[in-house]
């Protein structure tokens, strides 16, 4: 989205401005009833106007309110499982893509959850390295557990390709296989 | 819709929570308490000064940062999503975001500034990140490489900035004082020995 202004930058900044922000943060670490997939979905589900109005810290909360209800948490002991984390070090095996690729983003429009960015879809950009394996976000989000991990590469985009010729920087993203096609 | 304020409605979930066994309000003080730390033995940019002047004074230990983050840096915290250093060059200079929320190498940082959250911030840099950096009093030279880095993956980055001149004889406690959070994001530098800042 565009339109905002200068960066609003402070000083020595407090890592939480009102205690409640502190409570809301450590609730989310404390609870951990599903995956952070379907906790970013959840956020994602604000209305567009209250989301833009609302802090940081605010945003969190309105999500765990709604989570901690879906999830059968106000009503009793019961907590359901995400599933094992995945490992931050799994083995990687044999992608579609190699470095020096040139690869299509592919416009990944859903009403479910996606981690490709609108400002990328759909452009081109070269395949860097394989960045990670990580279980596909959107399907985190939808089932609420960490299913098996897919190959996620790290793609350069042109500043100018994607933003006009006065952007003269490379600007790169993570994204999964299956959100890429070869070109 | 309710008209209680966000610190009410945070009570009332706590409460709600902890009367089901869901949350314990004293592990919650411990994490906020952690989290606040500021003592470099918990993820805080503290600790990521002792990384950055380690790598600076070793390059044995550099090579394996770059290489191998996830092991490197979990000799200093646990690391429980993956991670990626990017150094920064004479001729190129990184930057990361996040435009869809607020990753950030958290596992060794901490929590992030406020401003690495705001709308402003993760709507902006990706498409004018020199203008962006000069409202932090970064200018960089039109010949330096701007690549930056939009954190849309579970993988994090870290950057490893540039050793300021003037440096050579410091050891690593010394160099370390000098390691800014900004300087790890890429929205500074690391301060210039001899400087008020």
């Amino acid at each position: 989205m565009h339109g905002f202004g200068r960066v609003p930058i402070e000083v020595n900044d407090p890592l939480f401005h009102e205690p409640w922000e502190g409570r809301v943060w450590a609730m989310w670490s404390a609870i951990g009833a599903t995956t952070i997939d379907r906790f970013r979905f959840t956020i994602e589900q604000m209305p567009p106007a209250e989301y833009l109005a609302s802090g940081y810290y605010e945003r969190w909360l309105w999500a765990i309110e709604r989570l901690a209800a879906e999830q059968g948490l106000l009503t009793g002991p019961d907590r359901p499982s995400a599933g094992t984390w995945p490992s931050p070090v799994a083995a990687a095996w044999e992608g579609r893509f190699r470095p020096g690729d040139s690869v299509r983003v592919r416009n990944a429009v859903t009403a479910g959850h996606t981690r490709v960015p609108r400002y990328l879809r759909r452009h081109i950009g070269l395949v860097e390295r394989l960045a990670c394996v990580w279980p596909n976000p959107g399907d985190s989000a939808d089932s609420g557990t960490y299913g098996q991990p897919e190959l996620v590469y790290t793609v350069a985009f042109e500043g100018g390709d994607l933003f006009g010729p006065g952007a003269d920087h490379t600007l790169s993203a993570d994204l999964p296989e299956s959100d890429l096609e070869k070109v | 819709m309710t008209d209680l304020t966000p610190a009410q409605r945070a009570e009332r979930l706590e409460h709600q929570l902890h009367g089901h066994g869901h949350v314990d309000p004293e592990e919650m003080d411990a994490t906020i308490a952690e989290a606040e730390s500021a003592s470099g033995n918990y993820p805080s940019p503290a600790l990521g000064a002792r990384v950055v002047a380690r790598a600076w004074v070793s390059p044995e230990f550099r090579q394996r940062l770059l290489t191998d983050a996830v092991d490197t840096l979990s000799e200093y915290a646990p690391q429980g999503v993956p991670i990626a250093v990017l150094e920064n060059t004479p001729g190129t200079h990184h930057v990361i975001v996040c435009t869809l929320c607020s990753c950030y190498p958290s596992g060794l940082l901490g929590n992030p500034p406020t401003w690495y959250k705001s709308f402003e911030y993760r709507s902006r840099v990706v498409r004018e990140p020199r203008v962006v950096l000069a409202e932090f009093g970064l200018e960089l030279s039109p010949g330096v490489a701007l690549r930056v880095h939009d954190s849309t993956a579970e993988q994090r980055y870290l950057v490893l900035p540039l050793r300021p001149a003037g440096t050579e004889e410091w050891d690593e406690d010394r160099l370390a004082t000098l390691v800014t959070r900004n300087s790890m994001i890429g929205t500074g530098l690391p301060i210039a020995p001899g400087s008020d800042s």
